[in-house]
């Protein structure tokens, strides 16, 4: 009994496995052309995460909104949607959360926590409700549109980090705190990091339980396959591709809430290096499945600050990372053969 | 006076979106969505500013950017065409792997990740000042644009030409509508699209040595910052037609020239930088709406998708 199903699971995930090795392979070779130590930037790169508590913590914090944008970008893709706008559902949460929390301050706690929170989840619902409504009514093309609301939203939240709720004693574009009674509570044992990726790890197999075993993700699965036929079967699968981009804008935005009550405690106009696109590497890299998201998300984010240890102990440039990304996400989806015609 | 000033100013924000309009339109017209022209312009602007740094004249700067996006958009046929890999992602790669590689060398070469400015640039051909005094409004509208602004009005024709006047354009139409049809009509359709995307990393690439060196003499990491996606937005707008395309490419060139104005008044910045990009949206969206409208039971739709 088990045999197949192991040797199943090594073929699914043999195809993204020897993208990451192929890529690793030539980044090993560049780094080793400009340093004497490529053994220890390398282990630097992937290993200095578990060296302390901290860095663990730190670790963490960064897999957290790496997992739910990948989660939003496996609904999207799930059904049908090559959803760009992680980043701009990111932060439209982001600053939703803020906005809420800094006018909400005089709440009580329990009322205002869970608020900011939905605040942030709808804001980024929202943003990806446009795109996916544009999308099923009028065929309007969405990696065009996703890709502009990430710059419209870049430039509503800068302006609301400068102007509108701009902490005018700080240096930079960031916001006032908001209230510390609100703020999530560190993960047991781990003192530093935020309990948002209990919430991210659990939602993970969420989503694999919604999209994997019930009727709704079945027919969000059927309209991404195939729209006509989905609807011709009786499915309502307009109603499904837009529901599931709202879920996906929403997880995205849940992200960003997350972010600020957890870990930065505050809005800040650069606080994602480019945590969107870095979401859909992870959920492309794991063949947008929820469950592999987690784990794809989770190498994605050692890497990420592992390239700030290697710079500190080698003298490699962190942006090795931003190269690295380049190549595996071009050469993530190539194959040697034809994959057989899919339907 | 003010006129003639806004009409330059729309000519010259709207010719990198024109080059990139182009770009996405020749590779549209062979059935491929291009993401991957704003890498490719990136990289073009990285190489004419690093080469014109390094060999003090603007010639070599030139053609390297275009060897450089060339080079990008035959490795990206490579990967899709030979290796199967999906358009889409594999453009996103080349957009990576042109953002991270241009902050790489940055950071590993010339010790600055915020950008190249070279303290003297070698200046492309402009049009001299008073040389077209005698046009009454093109004339000053015209005066001091660079070379490549002129190159890229010329390109529409000739994208035109190319593509309804000749039999390699027909070819190329013809294996992105209809790749089975195409292919037993004699047509060798992995040849066509990589011709294609070689024109549309040459497109780019112009649009990339336009953005480096007709003004600016410097490079930022984020200096593109979407043109090559609105330029796509330009070609989806405009259907794919030469023609169509480059009046979108000029109405969102518009919108831009129009927030730099609208800065002047007490709107923040942020909601005028917005214009060009909202403009294509709904331009976009209303493209669509008319077609829709237009053919209901629509075949098209699948075409131009």
């Amino acid at each position: 009994m088990m045999a197949p199903a192991l040797s199943n699971f090594l073929r699914v995930i043999r195809a993204p496995l020897a993208a990451i090795l192929l890529t690793l392979a030539l980044g090993f070779l560049l780094v080793a052309s400009i340093t004497d130590e490529p053994v220890r930037a390398y282990r630097d790169l992937l290993l200095a995460n578990f060296d302390s508590l901290g860095n663990f913590a730190l670790f963490l914090n960064r897999a957290t909104p790496l997992t739910l944008i990948a989660l939003g970008v496996v609904f999207s893709f799930r059904a049908g949607i090559f959803n760009v706008g992680g980043e701009g559902q990111l932060y439209a949460g982001a600053v939703t959360t803020t906005v809420v929390a800094i006018a909400g301050a005089s709440l009580p706690a329990v009322v205002l926590m869970p608020l900011a929170i939905v605040a942030g989840f709808l804001a980024g619902a929202v943003i990806g409700w446009i795109p996916g409504v544009l999308k099923v009514r009028l065929a309007v093309d969405e990696v065009v549109t996703t890709l502009m609301l990430n710059i419209i939203i870049l430039l509503i939240t800068s302006w609301l980090a400068n102007q509108v709720i701009r902490d005018t004693t700080a240096y930079g574009a960031v916001s006032w705190m908001v209230p510390s009674s609100i703020w999530l509570p560190p993960l047991p044992f781990v003192p530093r990091a935020t309990s948002g990726f209990l919430v991210a790890a659990v939602l993970a197999v969420v989503s694999w339980v919604v999209l994997f075993r019930t009727q709704w993700g079945a027919e969000v699965r059927a309209a991404g396959t195939n729209l006509r036929f989905a609807e011709a079967t009786g499915v309502p699968a307009a109603r499904r591709v837009i529901s599931a981009m709202v879920i996906a804008g929403g997880l995205a935005g849940l992200a960003g809430a997350l972010y600020v009550l957890g870990v930065g405690h505050r809005f800040e106009q650069n606080f994602s290096p480019s945590y969107g696109l870095v979401g859909l590497t992870c959920a492309l890299l794991a063949r947008v499945h929820p469950i592999g998201s987690l784990a794809t998300a989770l190498f994605y984010a050692a890497m990420l600050n592992g390239a700030a240890y290697m710079q500190i102990s080698t003298d490699v440039p962190r942006s090795l990372v931003n190269l690295l990304t380049g190549l595996l996400v071009l050469l993530m989806t190539a194959r040697l053969r034809r994959a057989a015609q899919a339907a | 006076m003010n006129l003639t000033s806004l009409l330059a100013a729309v000519l010259e924000q709207s010719t990198p979106i024109l080059l990139a309009a182009l770009a996405a339109m020749i590779t549209l017209r062979a059935n491929i969505l291009n993401v991957a022209v704003e890498g490719m312009m990136l990289a073009a602007a990285f190489a004419a500013v690093a080469v014109g740094d390094w060999s003090g004249s603007a010639w070599p700067a030139f053609l390297s950017a275009l060897v450089v996006a060339v080079v990008l958009s035959q490795l990206l046929a490579l990967l899709t065409l030979r290796f199967f890999a999906d358009f889409i992602v594999a453009g996103l790669g080349i957009n990576l792997l042109a953002a991270g590689g241009t902050l790489f060398i940055l950071e590993r070469y010339y010790n600055s990740p915020g950008g190249l400015r070279p303290i003297a640039f070698p200046d492309i051909w402009h049009v001299p000042a008073g040389s077209l005094s005698w046009l009454p409004v093109l004339g000053p509208t015209f005066e001091g644009q660079s070379i490549i602004v002129l190159i890229a009005l010329v390109a529409v024709p000739l994208t035109y030409v190319f593509l309804y006047k000749t039999p390699l354009g027909a070819s190329l139409r013809a294996a992105g509508e209809d790749e089975h049809a195409a292919r037993s009509a004699g047509i060798r359709i992995a040849a066509m699209k990589a011709l294609s995307l070689a024109i549309s990393g040459l497109l780019a690439g112009l649009a990339g040595a336009q953005l480096a060196m007709d003004k600016l003499h410097f490079f930022l990491p984020d200096m593109t910052s979407g043109r090559g996606f609105i330029g796509l937005a330009a070609t989806l707008f405009g259907g794919g037609q030469p023609w169509m395309t480059a009046a979108a490419s000029f109405l969102f060139g518009f919108f831009g020239a129009l927030g730099d104005r609208l800065q002047v008044f007490a709107i923040p910045s942020q909601f005028v930088l917005m214009l060009p990009y909202l403009a294509a949206i709904i331009g976009l969206t209303f493209a669509r709406w008319r077609i829709l409208v237009r053919n209901r039971p629509a075949r098209i739709q699948d075409n131009l998708q």
